[in-house]
């Protein structure tokens, strides 16, 4: 017990590297669930990056839509990463907190557009920030935000 | 163009290996890394304290004493006296100058430190029930310095922290990372370094008095309440019943005599 408080840091570590692994990898799982769902439903929904050129009289109205989210990392994420920064090489635990933050933010952006009753969204893009920077610092929580932004297109019937 | 919805069944932009495999692969690294820059920087921080000079270690000492200026302790000095008299002509010990300072505090330790400076807290003195014990301790104490385990340890530990805020920056999460496995090194080789003390110590004892009595008896005590040897895995001495078995292993093979041990004095029961 006695050496459980004098590596006390070493216990916080621990406690915080299991906890945020199992925690951190069953919102994963749940987000992705989520996220292939909600793909599926807006399938219909044609998202593409080119500025797309209409004949006159086609297109009824277009609007700006866009959606952003902000994903945090976990710690057992964060700890994988700082090992990542002394070798060297691709940093895996936070590839699926990217990929994860593109795909919900795109999706919002389907959701806004489909509350405007819109038909397709065009001139997507997308950008990636961070938020708390140098997340691999000692006391700091980094997160990644991702935003996604297009033209929603509202096409005349007929 | 005929647009048709797609949706994509497998993703590109994941790696597909599982993360706790990933895990190991990275601490073992770490733990291999580590185990290099510890045993480069010991070898030459080792190296380094053979050459010290002990005039230059007695210079230091005195510096620190200019600046700590602390009452020397008459009862315990003319103990550790009496065990450096017994010691070989030739010993390096015959060239310090020892200081030893009695400091009030629970704790049940005692120090040596750069310069022949040995301090003993009072919770430590207050444990020692006869005059061989309090040899046994001193006379570990001096085998520190016989195998100037402080330089060692001061070396090792600088080298460590530099090299480490070097390769990865004062402040980041990496270089934290790297000195805490690195105490996980230090402490089981500070363990080595505590042993060989111990043997020094119960050779001098021996020389001292004629006989190897109560060389065990003050860590028997602790064992007492030391409880189970699975934290000791960490820390700086060894668990005291591993202690008391090397040490009975030594008096064995040496044929070692016991006699009975000596009750404290008077001057140093003032303490008690």
């Amino acid at each position: 017990m006695e050496s459980l408080l004098q590596n006390f840091d070493l216990v916080i570590v621990l406690v915080l590297a299991i906890l945020g692994y199992t925690v951190g990898s069953l919102a994963e799982k749940r987000h992705y669930r989520s996220i292939i769902k909600r793909e599926k439903e807006l399938l219909k929904m044609a998202v593409v990056t080119a500025e797309g050129s209409f004949p006159p009289g086609k297109v009824g109205s277009s609007a700006l839509v866009s959606g952003s989210v902000v994903i945090s990392i976990d710690y057992f994420k964060r700890l994988l990463a700082i090992l990542r920064n002394i070798f060297g090489g691709r940093v895996k635990s936070y590839e699926s907190l990217v990929d994860r933050a593109r795909r919900e933010a795109i999706l919002r952006m389907k959701e806004s557009a489909r509350k405007q009753g819109a038909n397709m969204i065009i001139n997507m893009r997308l950008e990636t920030a961070t938020i708390g920077r140098s997340a691999n610092k000692r006391k700091s929580v980094g997160s990644v935000e991702a935003i996604a932004y297009g033209t929603a297109i509202v096409m005349n019937k007929g | 163009m005929i647009f048709t919805p797609k949706q994509l069944d497998e993703n590109v932009n994941v790696s597909k290996s599982h993360p706790l495999i990933e895990l190991l692969w990275l601490l073992g690294g770490l733990i291999l890394l580590v185990g290099l820059i510890f045993f480069l920087l010991g070898v030459t921080a080792d190296w380094a304290a053979s050459k010290v000079p002990v005039k230059v270690e007695n210079w230091i000492g005195q510096q620190a004493l200019k600046e700590f200026p602390a009452e020397e302790n008459l009862p315990l000095n003319l103990r550790l006296q009496s065990l450096i008299d017994s010691l070989p002509e030739d010993s390096l010990l015959h060239q310090y100058k020892f200081h030893i300072f009695l400091v009030d505090s629970v704790e049940i330790n005692a120090l040596a430190l750069p310069g022949g400076n040995i301090i003993v807290y009072s919770g430590l003195l207050k444990q020692v029930q006869s005059e061989n014990e309090l040899a046994m301790i001193l006379a570990h104490e001096l085998g520190h310095f016989a195998h100037r385990d402080h330089l060692r340890g001061l070396g090792r530990g600088l080298g460590v922290a530099v090299a480490a805020a070097l390769l990865f920056g004062g402040e980041s999460a990496a270089s934290s990372l790297v000195s805490k496995t690195l105490l996980t090194f230090q402490a089981r080789y500070s363990q080595d370094q505590e042993s060989a003390a111990d043997q020094f110590g119960l050779d001098l004892l021996t020389k001292r008095y004629g006989h190897a009595g109560g060389a065990t008896d003050f860590f028997s005590r602790l064992t007492e309440d030391a409880g189970s040897k699975l934290p000791y895995f960490l820390t700086s001495h060894p668990h005291p019943q591993v202690r008391i078995d090397a040490l009975n292993e030594r008096i064995k093979e040496k044929h070692f005599r016991i006699a009975k041990t000596q009750p404290l004095e008077a001057d140093l029961l003032a303490f008690h």
